[in-house]
């Protein structure tokens, strides 16, 4: 009996609380959207590093840890936000600099668990360095974004996701555009299809690695701040990656579009599995919740959302 | 060939098969059979569907249409080890050892399929396990003896040159003891020399344990001295099936094929 | 001159395949065993034993089952600290509700149920590969913990979460967990056990099971093609390294720190695992052990260095450094030798094999 009642608190209760009430369930899952553009952006930095030079960096969440730090540490020393923000950016285009010559040109056709190890120790390195550098307390971080609710068509809105989105579109477009119209652009793509190759024709593969790992610290910067202004800057941040991998499986380590749909997809079912399953599951289960989203989906399509279908040739 | 007269029935008979990837075709409406104890060569340019072929046959691919049947069994679908289980060994194009291993344990892993003591027995390594992986070491040091690749038995393939390379992977094709070997241009990027002995071991190998052989080989004079039927594909048909000899004059052959190769 | 094979004519296949077909490693071996078993217990202090060796040996185990996972059969797991948290519960399950089994029957048991569970988280494997796995594994590694953190039967409806050791002997009279045991006594129980595992893991991999997995290690196609049956041989590896880690989670709960609570087998301590592998040598026993030791030696060596040089260092910030340093040094590692501390071990043998002469 006691089964049968889990089962039905687990499998019908919460469709039910879904069915009627259709607003509560949108503003939950409008809700997940915030979550959900976080883990697209660092899922997209991740993205970016993958596709040019094969490294599964796991510091991206750190990198938004650090360059978040280096942003309010800098506000707080009394910079104006733009000189921040221009600085920061130019920290994290050193960094790359820093990191291609010391870590990646050393290991350069090693394994990809060895380059991924890696960066796992550039991630304990870079937690350290940046809390011995801006200090280890939550940092509140307010530039202006605006946060008041909003009622839209009955339903209940934060402006802050609004803004939020709207910057996360704005930067895929940007993105976009370096990637399909500009001559780096070009020889990105020429490196993420084929290393040797691309190294043929005179591309140079050092200075991609550079502007890859600078653009994804840009990228991290622009998360770090958003989800800083939220929920101030804190070491908490760098978890975020943990939750921006489940983001890859399901859209692919390859795919910009996988990135963003994929992380809007698990934010929002995250959010939306939270409130519904809780009284059947006890609560908590956003630790893993996204996991196994993206592992069911995996079985059913083990190239992701849209990556390619992978022909095996011997 | 003097040596005809030893060649059997066919064990391995493909009949119209096709198979293509998307739109493309690789295969189409191609029949072969492989006689028992033979060396037949399947020659043809570059894209003809050779080694598309050999897939099919030890169930990498399954071709959409046609059947295969193996020592007069009719296979539907049948996954790569099913086909090792049955006796069919096979060499890649592209070398493809395990190449962190060393030489001999790459020839240990053929003779995996022939080990039955279980993991438990296995913790121990001792008595009849011991026994069993001992047995199986001789096998192996007498394939490593027949290769004359004694001095690399403790290097990792993966530091050999490709020649040696090819050796070993063909010494792991045979530490399976195969009843059909298929060999996937054995001979590719080696020098003259190398390429008689690996032409040797193959002819020793068919000689000495009766394997019956099929190969892919761009070397027409390899492919002319060392087999004793010859088929040729060309954009995933057939379009010769015969001895040395009369595929030599074939002039459809001669068209798509030599031809060329005489000019070039 | 005293390393040398010279003289040292091998007569049979048995002798070529022994682990130590040189003699003076044969020495090297038992002299190591009779240090291990004889002398520290007569002089290790208190500290040492419980501080150190015992940490060292128990993470030694999980290192050994993550390799054979990892560095052999090639499927990389950040799930470790799962499986040891599995382990540790089942432990704990099995001696509270069954308190007359002896507690090395309980050990092996909770040690194939951790396999069990294992074999049910690897199962994904037959379909996704490398880095999907990887992060798939992630799943098993949060899933588990906020099981046992969720259902207080896990803890017996402990409030704190905590599970605490029972008292439990062997031999009868010889306590090994619980308040009562002596220290020398868990020191000898652990390194017995580990021992064994180590002995047979060794035995695995040189034999039949570890040319399979590293048959789908180095090239899963070319693997199927000579025969070996992928999903077998993975899930097979998958059991059997959970097994270890199942083990080596009783181990840590039960002898090591006499109760923890799920947290302490969090997602830390499963890169932890593999940053002991990566250092000390993917696919080898030898470096499970040098990373095992590694890593339990380093933060202390990182916690005294300042302390001894006269700094008194404020203890955030000192954290800070360490997490700077352990970083830098995995990096640096990497860079060095990226097949780890077992590899330069062997260099250094070759090395000796030929002293004087270079050639």
């Amino acid at each position: 009996m006691e089964i049968v009642a889990f089962l039905h608190a687990l499998l019908v209760e919460p469709f039910v609380a879904m069915w009627q009430n259709p607003e509560f369930l949108l503003e939950v899952a409008i809700g997940g959207l915030l979550t959900g553009v976080m883990y697209s952006l660092v899922a997209l930095g991740f993205v970016l590093i993958y596709k040019a030079s094969g490294v599964f960096n796991f510091a991206q969440g750190t990198m938004v840890l650090f360059a978040a730090l280096t942003f309010v540490g800098l506000l707080e020393r009394g910079f104006p936000v733009w000189a921040s923000f221009l600085l920061t950016a130019l920290a994290m285009i050193a960094m790359a600099f820093v990191i291609e010559r010391l870590v990646l040109r050393p290991l350069v056709n090693q394994d990809p668990i060895i380059l991924f190890m890696a960066t796992i120790g550039l991630t304990y390195f870079l937690e350290g360095f940046g809390q011995i550098v801006w200090g280890g307390d939550v940092h509140p971080l307010d530039i202006g974004i605006p946060k008041s609710p909003l009622i839209i068509g009955g339903v209940l809105i934060n402006e802050f996701d609004l803004v939020a989105a709207a910057v996360c579109g704005v930067l895929v477009t940007v993105l976009a555009v370096f990637f399909q119209r500009t001559a780096i652009g070009r020889a990105l793509r020429a490196v993420a299809d084929d290393h040797q190759a691309a190294l043929s024709v005179g591309i140079p593969l050092k200075n991609i690695w550079v502007i890859v790992w600078a653009v994804a610290g840009i990228v991290g910067l622009v998360a770090g701040i958003l989800w800083g202004s939220n929920l101030g800057v804190q070491f908490s941040i760098s978890l975020v990656a943990l939750k921006a991998l489940p983001v890859l499986i399901l859209g692919g380590f390859t795919s910009v579009p996988g990135a963003i749909v994929g992380g809007l997809i698990i934010g929002v079912g995250e959010k939306v599995a939270e409130v519904f399953w809780t009284p059947a599951t006890g609560g908590a289960i956003e630790d893993w919740f996204a996991y196994a989203l993206a592992l069911v989906f995996l079985l059913i399509r083990p190239q992701g959302l849209f990556g390619e279908r992978i022909i095996e040739r011997v | 060939m003097a040596a005809a007269k030893r060649i059997g029935e066919p064990v391995l008979e493909v009949r119209d098969i096709t198979l293509s990837f998307g739109g493309v075709r690789a295969l189409l409406d191609v029949s072969l059979e492989i006689r028992a104890r033979e060396i037949l060569a399947i020659i043809g340019p570059n894209g003809a569907g050779k080694t598309s072929m050999l897939n099919v046959i030890n169930g990498f691919y399954h071709p959409q249409e046609g059947t295969i049947a193996y020592k007069g069994r009719v296979r539907q679908r049948m996954r790569p080890h099913e086909a090792a289980e049955q006796g069919i060994a096979r060499t890649f194009q592209n070398v493809a050892l395990f190449r962190g291993m060393t030489t001999l344990d790459n020839i240990m892993t053929g003779r995996l399929l022939k080990m039955r003591r279980n993991f438990l027995w296995q913790t121990i390594h001792w008595g009849p396990a011991l026994a069993e992986e001992l047995e199986h070491r001789v096998f192996a040091e007498r394939i490593i003896d027949f290769l004359e690749i004694e001095s690399i038995r403790r290097t990792p393939v993966g530091q050999l040159p490709y020649g040696l390379q090819k050796r070993v992977e063909l010494g792991r094709a045979l530490a399976m003891e195969p009843e059909l070997l298929l060999l996937d241009e054995p001979m590719a990027g080696m020098n003259v020399e190398e390429k008689e002995d690996m032409s040797r071991f193959i002819l020793d190998v068919n000689d000495e344990f009766g394997t019956t052989i099929a190969l892919i080989e761009h070397d027409m004079g390899v492919v002319m001295d060392i087999s004793d039927r010859v088929v040729v594909l060309d954009y995933g048909r057939k379009i010769a099936d015969g001895s040395p000899d009369q595929v030599r004059r074939d002039t459809a052959v001669i068209d798509a094929y030599l031809g060329v190769a005489h000019e070039a | 001159m005293l390393y040398r094979e010279a003289g040292q004519f091998k007569s049979s296949y048995g002798a070529d395949e022994a682990i130590f077909p040189i003699r003076q490693d044969r020495w090297l071996f038992a002299a190591a065993l009779i240090v291990a078993y004889v002398v520290v217990p007569l002089i290790a202090s208190e500290y040492w034993l419980l501080s150190i060796l015992i940490p060292f040996l128990v993470f030694s185990l999980a290192a050994i089952g993550l390799n054979i996972l990892t560095g052999y059969a090639g499927q990389v797991s950040l799930g470790t600290g799962g499986f040891m948290a599995v382990g540790a519960f089942a432990t704990y399950k099995l001696a509270t509700s069954f308190p007359d089994l002896n507690i090395v029957v309980v050990f092996i048991l909770a040690g194939l149920i951790t396999a069990m569970v294992g074999v049910l988280f690897g199962w994904p494997s037959l379909r996704i590969k490398g880095f999907y796995l990887a992060v798939a594994t992630l799943a098993a590694q949060f899933f588990l913990i906020w099981m046992f953190n969720k259902f207080p039967w896990f803890n017996n409806y402990t409030p704190s979460g905590v599970i605490s050791a029972p008292p439990r002997a062997v031999f009868g009279h010889v306590f090994v967990t619980g308040a009562e045991a002596n220290s020398v006594d868990k020191y000898l129980f652990v390194l017995s056990a580990v021992t064994l595992l180590a002995l047979a893991a060794k035995n695995l991999v040189r034999g039949r099971v570890g040319r399979e997995w590293m048959a789908i290690r180095d090239m899963d196609i070319a693997a199927e093609i000579i025969g070996i049956r992928p999903l077998k041989t993975k899930l097979l590896a998958f059991a059997i390294s959970s097994f270890y880690c199942g083990i080596a989670g009783a181990m840590w709960a039960f002898i090591y720190t006499g109760g923890v609570e799920a947290l302490a087998f969090d997602i830390d301590r499963s890169f932890q695992i593999l940053f002991m592998i990566i250092i000390g040598g993917l696919g080898s026993i030898l470096g499970s052990f040098l990373g095992a030791a590694f890593i339990v030696l380093l933060p202390l060596l990182l916690e005294r260095t300042p302390m001894a040089l006269g700094f008194d260092v404020p203890v955030n910030y000192l954290s800070n450094m360490q997490s700077m340093i352990f970083g830098a040094l995995i990096i640096f590692f990497l860079i060095v030798e990226p097949r780890g501390l077992a590899r330069l071990w062997q260099i250094g043998k070759e090395k000796l094999r030929m002293w004087p002469f270079p050639y």
